[in-house]
């Protein structure tokens, strides 16, 4: 996908942490699934109020992130429950902004197009 | 699966239209009035008698008016863009979706029409004397969505057209949210154009909807092509409903469509709204019961529709129908729902909100896990 708009406000910060500039859309997810790092993740976990990053964190963006890798889109629903081992509530509970706004934004995955 | 997203479109279909669809399909399966062989010219008539079961149906005078599109949103641009000229102005509501809403927009980029937006009441309903005063000296248009797919309020159709008629302006109603919900009489109501889906309440298949016209507006082609008659005439063939129907039809989804009609007769549409009303309360009644939640919904369901939107105070609306699918099998609608203006006046713009929609499938058990559900997360 091509570059579109940098995240107003980050332009100057990520080039500090990254090698290369790393654009976001308006509601802060990646634009390129590649420019994420686990730095990065820790970064952007930092700016959203997650301080502690513990092994469930882990293990939902290791998920998530293979997951991404191998099929090209986000698990559906149950595939996310499954593949976590977790319920939903948990996992909304355990990200700042919860299932969409934290885990799948901080795992690099791409902004779902749907309607909102 | 728990499913609570027939506003969207209704699910399962009735087993009688998908085994009428397939087994029509299969013997008649061809170019409908296209050809002289005996197959082609059933197909001709299964379009023709379902053109007459939707004049009925909706209370039209004119089955040559009914014009086979393929959803309510191409009807509505088919009749926009068909009415509409620059300069004219139109009035329509804060409650359109964005099947009405951007039509106008383009439109006024495009041609320079204007617009004006009559908003609803604190309890969703658009009050007719506001629809007359948005009306000027060059207004050609007036466009109403006659259920709100957001909050279910019906509005007052005839008392809208009425007004209408009184200063001489087409109405144009979308009952993409109501038709084979509720009866529809175009002629008693003054209602001069109506834009339907089929995939809704009507019981058919998505990919298949209309529009019916009364004789007495007029609606120029803004779509060319073949017709199946008249073909030496290098331009559109004149004359409803070829005028308005350029290639070859969705025959398939008429097949279906002329179904779910026969489906809305047997069961009785006042029956299955009265059902779907009742489990309405219920669910409403229990969702109000849950601290933190918000519901957006008027607790009046005299003008309803089987909607409830509402949202878990913290929580974004799309997390809770993330939360309700994959941890308890109940499929909602989340977000702003193809209608912003309704989202902004709730002030719910920026993350939406959860719709629940029920249907004639729904059960009073699916409503009291639902109620538990929510309550769960909502915890």
């Amino acid at each position: 996908m091509e570059p579109r708009e940098p995240k107003t406000g980050d332009s100057s910060r990520i080039p500090a942490i990254v090698d290369r500039d790393v654009y976001f859309d308006k509601e802060g997810f990646l634009y390129d699934f590649e420019d994420w790092s686990e730095e990065l993740f820790r970064v952007l976990a930092k700016e959203a109020g997650l301080l502690e990053i513990n092994d469930q964190h882990w293990r939902v963006i290791r998920f998530l992130r293979e997951f991404f890798a191998i099929n090209g889109r986000a698990p559906l629903n149950r595939q996310l429950r499954e593949g976590t081992g977790m319920r939903l509530a948990e996992l909304e509970s355990l990200f700042p902004g919860g299932i969409r706004h934290g885990a799948r934004r901080l795992s690099g995955l791409p902004n779902p197009e749907d309607c909102r | 699966m728990i499913y609570l997203d027939n506003a969207a479109t209704t699910f399962p279909k009735p087993a009688e239209v998908l085994t009428q669809m397939l087994e029509t399909y299969r013997r008649i399966g061809v170019s409908p009035g296209r050809g002289g062989y005996d197959q082609a010219v059933e197909a001709g008539e299964l379009v023709e008698q379902t053109r007459r079961k939707l004049a009925r149906f909706f209370g039209s005078s004119d089955p040559d008016r009914v014009i086979f599109t393929a959803n309510a949103t191409d009807a509505l641009n088919l009749a926009i863009q068909g009415i509409v000229v620059p300069g004219d102005h139109v009035v329509a509501t804060r409650l359109e979706h964005n099947s009405v809403l951007r039509p106008l927009h383009h439109l006024k980029r495009q041609i320079g029409i204007e617009f004006d937006l009559v908003p609803f009441d604190k309890n969703g309903f658009i009050d007719p004397d506001r629809i007359g005063r948005a009306i000027r000296p060059h207004t050609k248009l007036v466009i109403v969505c006659h259920a709100s797919n957001v909050l279910g309020t019906i509005q007052p159709a005839a008392e809208i057209a009425n007004v209408c008629a009184a200063r001489g302006v087409p109405l144009l109603l979308d009952v993409a949210q109501s038709a084979g919900m509720i009866p529809i009489d175009m002629q008693q109501w003054g209602v001069r154009a109506i834009a339907f889906t089929g995939h809704k309440a009507m019981m058919g298949p998505c990919g298949i909807g209309g529009l019916v016209v009364m004789p007495d507006l007029e609606i120029r082609p803004t779509r060319f092509g073949g017709t199946g008659v008249d073909s030496a005439n290098l331009f559109q063939t004149p004359g409803f409903p070829h005028c308005l129907e350029a290639g070859t039809l969705n025959l398939l989804g008429v097949i279906g469509l002329s179904a779910g009609l026969d489906y809305l007769e047997k069961t009785g549409m006042a029956r299955t709204l009265q059902h779907e009303i009742a489990l309405l309360e219920h669910l409403h009644h229990g969702l109000q019961a849950i601290d933190n939640i918000r519901v957006y919904t008027s607790p009046s369901y005299g003008l309803h529709t089987p909607v409830l939107t509402c949202n878990i105070d913290g929580m974004r609306s799309v997390d809770v129908s993330t939360i309700l699918d994959g941890d308890y099998g109940i499929a909602v609608r989340a977000g702003l729902h193809c209608a912003p203006l309704v989202h902004a006046d709730l002030g719910t713009e920026t993350h939406g909100a959860v719709r629940f929609s029920l249907g004639p499938f729904t059960t009073r058990e699916d409503i009291d896990n639902t109620v538990s559900a929510v309550a769960a997360i909502a915890r």
